[in-house]
């Protein structure tokens, strides 16, 4: 089948503008995870979500808003005790981790009769996309966008060196917790894409491609963003030529451009 | 005539209920120049947090520029350690711009003639090369210089400079020693250092801090001095003979 006429699939056009949405939002926050070096916080807010999953299937509201509250709570959490420093933070991140993974799968075996697709949370299914999940993705985009574009400067000082950010009155923890939720909304955001456990490399991938490139925070994620397009573009298309998973598909198409950017810079800088 | 730029009167503060400064006085006038010295531990550090605004008194009171207005841009600042992430994606121009943070405010644009204040500043310590560098690229020495750019780019009133020669070499002292003395004729400054042979042969006046603080309006200090202080230093002088010769008892 030719590409055009798949446009005139509703779930085809509903997969490409997620992808197109989805790679904003993850190219942009994703340059914050990967510059602050929170990947692993990030991991852990992603696999607390499921928790939330497991928890909306059983009392019956959408899995989504599940996802979110725990996501959004693990992520104030995570901030509360990194600054609190009377448990180490890292130890906060593993037990949140697990501990989510198995609220989501005990709630899920309580659930009575209905068996969630168990599978698309975990690795994604870009075709079950809703037009509600297509306008969240939309609103969340927009407020990524015009959260970094007004407080640029702001967020990349705090990243940089958050002790003289402090010492210039600047709200550093408010900025952190409001970056953390940011960080957490796309992760539920992202599920449907690459699934809980393909995320993080949704994520990093594109951000730590870009850097190889570019060292400037605004530029790396722009060009995140384009990869993100190019990536999610051309793994979609290879799910439906080779009829495999989508999010699998992406994630693979993304490490390919990884690798093909890495092996071009390193020839380059060779010679 | 001399204006006052920061009063602290009769302060005492610490963490969490841990006393650290007690009963601390101290006046700096616009064109004063301070050397802050004192033992491991001693709180000078904590000193300059209290005058920063990172740490509250729990009794007395600090008055910046005689008005209680903690407009921070008026004090520059260039902390001991520099806990930034090196790794971090910023050029030095934007490291050296992060200086006038609070004089932008959280929805910071720079114009162009903020920019170019960056790059002259970074010309007049040797480093007009490495605007577009990333600051993780540059040496402790470089990026040390880069901080000092960072905390005079708002044109303080009051400069605070945290041990500014533990990463530079030799010849930077010398020249960064040179760079506060110019500054010094814009700003009042404080210079923190336990290195007293060094520290008086610059500064016009010594404060030492050890739980107490005792300012001595000169820069000669001898070690009974010292000793009066309970400020149980060493001094120690380098290589060539200082113009201001600290004399032994
Ligand atoms: N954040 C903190 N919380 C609790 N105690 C602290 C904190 N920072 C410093 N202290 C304590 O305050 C005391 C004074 O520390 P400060 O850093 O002011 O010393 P200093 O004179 O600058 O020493 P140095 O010459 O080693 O830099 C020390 O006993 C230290 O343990
Ligand atoms: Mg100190």
């Amino acid at each position: 089948m030719d590409i055009l006429e798949l446009f005139n699939y509703k779930f085809f056009n509903h997969a490409v503008l997620t992808i197109l949405l989805t790679a904003i939002t993850t190219g942009i926050i994703g340059t914050y995870i990967v510059s602050r070096r929170i990947v692993f916080i990030s991991g852990g807010i992603t696999h607390a979500s499921f928790g939330g999953i497991g928890v909306a299937y059983f009392l019956g509201f959408n899995p989504i808003l599940g996802a979110a509250m725990f996501s959004v709570l693990s992520a104030v959490g995570i901030e509360f005790f990194s600054s609190s420093k009377t448990v180490r933070e890292d130890a906060v991140i593993g037990i949140l981790w697990s501990l989510g993974m198995a609220i989501g799968i005990i709630f899920m075996a309580l659930t009575p009769g209905y068996t969630p697709n168990l599978m698309s949370f975990l690795f994604g299914n870009i075709l079950t996309v809703s037009s509600t999940d297509i306008l969240i993705n939309l609103g969340l985009a927009s407020v990524v966008v015009v959260f970094f574009t007004l407080f640029y400067r702001t967020v990349q000082f705090i990243a940089f060196d958050k002790d003289y950010a402090l010492t210039h009155n600047v709200p550093v923890k408010l900025f952190n917790c409001i970056l953390l939720c940011l960080v957490a909304l796309t992760i539920v955001m992202s599920i449907r894409v690459a699934g809980i456990i393909l995320i993080i490399s949704l994520l990093t991938l594109p951000p730590t491609t870009a850097n190889l490139f570019f060292k400037q925070f605004s530029s790396i994620a722009i060009v995140s963003v384009i990869i993100g397009v190019i990536g999610g573009f051309t793994g979609l298309l290879g799910a439906y030529y080779f009829d495999i998973p989508s999010g699998a598909s992406i994630i693979f198409t993304l490490v390919i451009i990884f690798g093909v950017s890495k092996i071009y810079k390193y020839i380059t800088h060779k010679k | 005539m001399s204006n006052k730029v920061l009063d602290i009167n009769n302060v005492t503060t610490g963490y969490e209920n841990k006393v650290i400064l007690e009963n601390v006085n101290l006046t700096v006038s616009d064109n004063d120049y301070i050397g802050i010295i004192g033992p491991n531990g001693g709180g000078k550090t904590t000193l300059l947090k209290l005058i920063l605004g990172i740490i509250k008194p729990f009794s007395g009171s600090v008055n910046l520029f005689n008005n209680g207005d903690h407009k921070r841009s008026l004090v520059g600042y260039l902390p001991q350690e520099n806990k930034f992430d090196k790794q971090f994606p910023i050029s030095v121009r934007d490291v050296v711009l992060s200086g006038l943070m609070s004089d932008i405010g959280i929805f910071s644009r720079y114009k162009k003639t903020d920019k170019n204040k960056a790059d002259a500043l970074l010309q007049r310590v040797g480093m007009e090369g490495f605007a577009k560098s990333s600051i993780g690229e540059l040496s402790g020495g470089q990026q040390q210089k880069v901080f000092l750019c960072r905390a005079i780019i708002s044109q303080p009133h009051l400069l605070i400079l945290d041990e500014p020669n533990t990463y530079v070499d030799n010849k930077f002292e010398g020249e960064l020693y040179d760079i506060i003395k110019e500054l010094n004729k814009e700003m009042a400054i404080l210079l923190v250092s336990h290195d007293v042979g060094t520290i008086s042969k610059h500064v016009k006046s010594i404060a030492c801090v050890n739980r107490k603080l005792h300012y001595h309006p000169s820069n000669h200090i001898t070690e009974k001095q010292l000793a009066e202080y309970q400020c149980p230093l060493q001094i120690i002088t380098h290589g060539d003979i200082p113009h201001t010769v600290l004399k032994h008892h």
